[in-house]
């Protein structure tokens, strides 16, 4: 069965600081992925590579078997953005808000089609996420769970194969952790393929493969041993 | 590439919308900061618009005797004539009075009257007045001598005329025409000859230009102000978070575009604010005191393809000005501060506060090549009527200045704007 991601030594490097030394994983349809580490060691920036947000210096990435990022032996790496924007959605650390406007102008800036946003308001995924209760909502009078939440709705656009979350339940409450963590659930139960970087355990436990970064480089570690993966015991 | 357009246009839509809903508190505070530059406008005018002179000459009068009511109406005469008057103030002294005063330099000259002035003029004796100047005489005295000779041979003609008139009269058997023969002389050398006036060339020379002073402040003072207006603006123009910024170019609308955007609401705002302070004017010349209202507008008559060309290209470079500030600033606090201190000097340097002829001329050198001296130029030119070449080419720099700014602040924002913020 093809993979709906795969990453084959990915490096990039900040000027001469190499972040990513040769990493790679793959994952499939259904399959949660799940990257921890410590403060720096390069989560992000290994989102925003597959995101299509920051270039790497060398490797390939690719989604479904097409070819996303690719130096193909010439040395210079060559995106395909319009594969990355169909095939994926991407929940920064930060919400991509504009504040002055109510939640639903801000879907409408990413969902074009006015039908398809109301539809999902009222029984697609938006819904799933509650955001047709506050849609008339200014975002600058939202809590940080309900701004996550828009922000996972804009990732959704489109309905991308492949979601890629970065902490997404970083300085949230209990509430609104377990409230992403369903929304996870009902969105891999529908064949949906998530990579998330998190240091929430209960997100883990939705991980089918959990990947340690450590100096720049993924190493797959035993789901049973998340805990030490947590507390840098690894 | 249907789809990479819709969102280009839809975030368009959305900025316009944004920019739409902070209009009110915008608004606001644009009518606050309108009262206040129409406040400082005011005391610009009053205080520049007296039209004094910058020469005043003070000459001591001594008379050597107690004065008679023909001295007295003799020196009240001189003072009264208009070229005097304009320039000289006379003050009444005893003779060591005088020479205290010209010796501290409290005064320009000391004139002596003599005794029996007017009665020696007279009966033809002519006795000397005399005139002291200080050692080293200023400008003041210079002028004033300047006029006393110019006086003095315009009399010395006069009186030579009518000796000569005289003695023709006598040598010709005609003494009996004489008196007429006289009064004719008079006449002719009152209306021509000693009309000391008619010998200046009457040219107006202004501080301000071709302007004038109510035209000068209220350029100035629209400059400053829709400059200011940009403080209000931070929100329409601010530098967007880096993460909002990457988002839209995943959606394809890339930086150029966004930052096309942000210029577009902002120059819908600086129009507005323009439309504000145009319907302000419109209200002082209908509804104001007439006299002002025609000492305001006393120019124009451009087409009206013109005129909103010159303002359209106004409104376009102050937003690329405040765009490009907002942008180097980079945060609310920053952008409201450099707002704020790059209008009042960039003012100050073109000559809006102060007019350019009483700077230095290093100050009037940058000056010139700044663009609120465009902009002023501009709006002044609309107020006051200059060539249309003139304001084609004023238009032309304007635009270069838009393109320039408008340049720079993308390029500050694309660098700024880094990526890959995370780890």
């Amino acid at each position: 069965m093809e993979n709906m991601i795969t990453v084959t030594e990915l490096t990039s490097a900040y000027g001469r600081k190499r972040i990513l030394q040769g990493v790679s994983f793959a994952a499939q349809r259904g399959e949660c992925v799940g990257i921890v580490g410590a403060n720096g060691c390069g989560k992000s920036t290994l989102l925003s590579i597959l995101a299509g947000t920051l270039k790497p210096r060398s490797g390939q990435v690719s989604y479904y078997g097409k070819t996303a990022w690719s130096d193909a032996g010439s040395g210079r790496m060559h995106g395909n953005r319009e594969v990355i924007r169909r095939m994926t959605g991407y929940v920064p650390q930060e919400n991509p808000l504009i504040p002055e406007l109510s939640v639903y102008d801000n879907l409408r800036l990413w969902y074009p089609d006015k039908k398809t946003l109301q539809n999902e308001l009222e029984q697609g995924f938006l819904s799933l996420l509650g955001l047709g209760e506050f849609s008339a909502k200014r975002v600058s009078r939202l809590s940080g769970g309900m701004k996550k939440r828009v922000s996972i709705g804009i990732a959704m656009a489109g309905m991308p194969p492949v979601l890629l979350m970065d902490e997404p339940s970083a300085a949230l409450d209990l509430i609104c952790k377990e409230d992403i963590r369903r929304y996870l659930q009902v969105y891999l139960e529908r064949r949906g393929t998530v990579v998330i970087t998190t240091h929430e355990e209960s997100e883990l436990e939705l991980c089918s493969a959990l990947y340690v970064m450590k100096e720049g480089r993924l190493h797959q570690i035993d789901r049973s041993l998340r805990g030490d993966a947590l507390t840098g015991r690894m | 590439m249907v789809n990479k357009l819709q969102n280009k246009l839809q975030y368009l839509s959305m900025e316009i919308k944004k920019t739409v809903k902070l209009l009110p508190p915008m608004l606001l505070q644009i009518i606050l900061l309108l009262s206040l530059t129409a406040m400082a406008v005011f005391g610009g005018i009053r205080s520049m618009g007296r039209e004094s002179l910058a020469v005043r000459v003070e000459i001591a009068v001594a008379v050597q005797e107690d004065m008679t009511a023909m001295t007295e109406m003799a020196l009240q005469y001189v003072e009264n004539i208009e070229s005097v008057s304009q320039y000289c103030h006379f003050r009444q002294t005893t003779e060591q009075e005088g020479f205290a005063l010209l010796e501290k330099g409290e005064v320009s000259a000391l004139v002596l009257l003599p005794p029996g002035l007017l009665e020696g003029i007279m009966n033809g004796v002519n006795p000397v007045v005399e005139i002291y100047f200080p050692k080293n005489a200023g400008l003041e005295a210079l002028l004033f001598r300047e006029m006393t000779e110019s006086g003095e041979g315009l009399l010395r003609v006069a009186q030579a005329q009518i000796y000569a008139a005289g003695d023709t009269a006598r040598a010709f058997g005609l003494t009996e025409q004489l008196s007429q023969m006289e009064a004719g002389i008079d006449s002719y050398n009152l209306a021509f000859a000693l009309d000391r006036l008619a010998l200046y060339h009457n040219e107006k020379v202004s501080a301000f230009g071709s302007v004038n002073v109510l035209q000068f402040y209220l350029a100035s003072g629209s400059i400053l102000f829709l400059l200011l207006a940009g403080m209000a603006m931070y929100p329409v123009v601010r530098r967007e978070p880096p993460v909002f910024c990457r988002q839209l170019e995943r959606a394809g609308t890339g930086k150029i575009w966004q930052g096309f955007c942000q210029w577009i609401c902002g120059m819908l705002c600086v129009g507005l604010f323009a439309g504000i302070l145009w319907l302000s004017v419109r209200m002082f010349v209908r509804f104001g005191p007439q006299e002002a209202a025609d000492y305001l507008v006393t120019g124009g008559g451009y087409p009206g393809s013109v005129r909103m060309e010159l303002a359209a290209a106004i409104i376009m470079t102050v937003t690329s000005l405040i765009y490009l500030v907002h942008s180097l600033a980079g945060s609310r606090t920053g952008g409201i501060l450099l707002v704020f201190v790059f209008s009042v000097v960039m003012v100050y340097l073109s000559g809006g506060l102060v007019p350019a002829m009483f700077l230095p001329q290093a100050v009037r050198t940058v000056g010139a090549w700044l663009p609120t001296t465009w902009l002023m130029r501009a709006v002044s030119g609309l107020l006051a009527g200059r060539g249309v070449m003139e304001m084609e080419a004023c238009m032309a720099v304007l635009c270069c200045y838009t393109i320039v700014c408008g340049t720079a602040a993308c390029l500050v924002r694309g660098g700024g704007g880094g990526r890959g913020t995370g780890h």
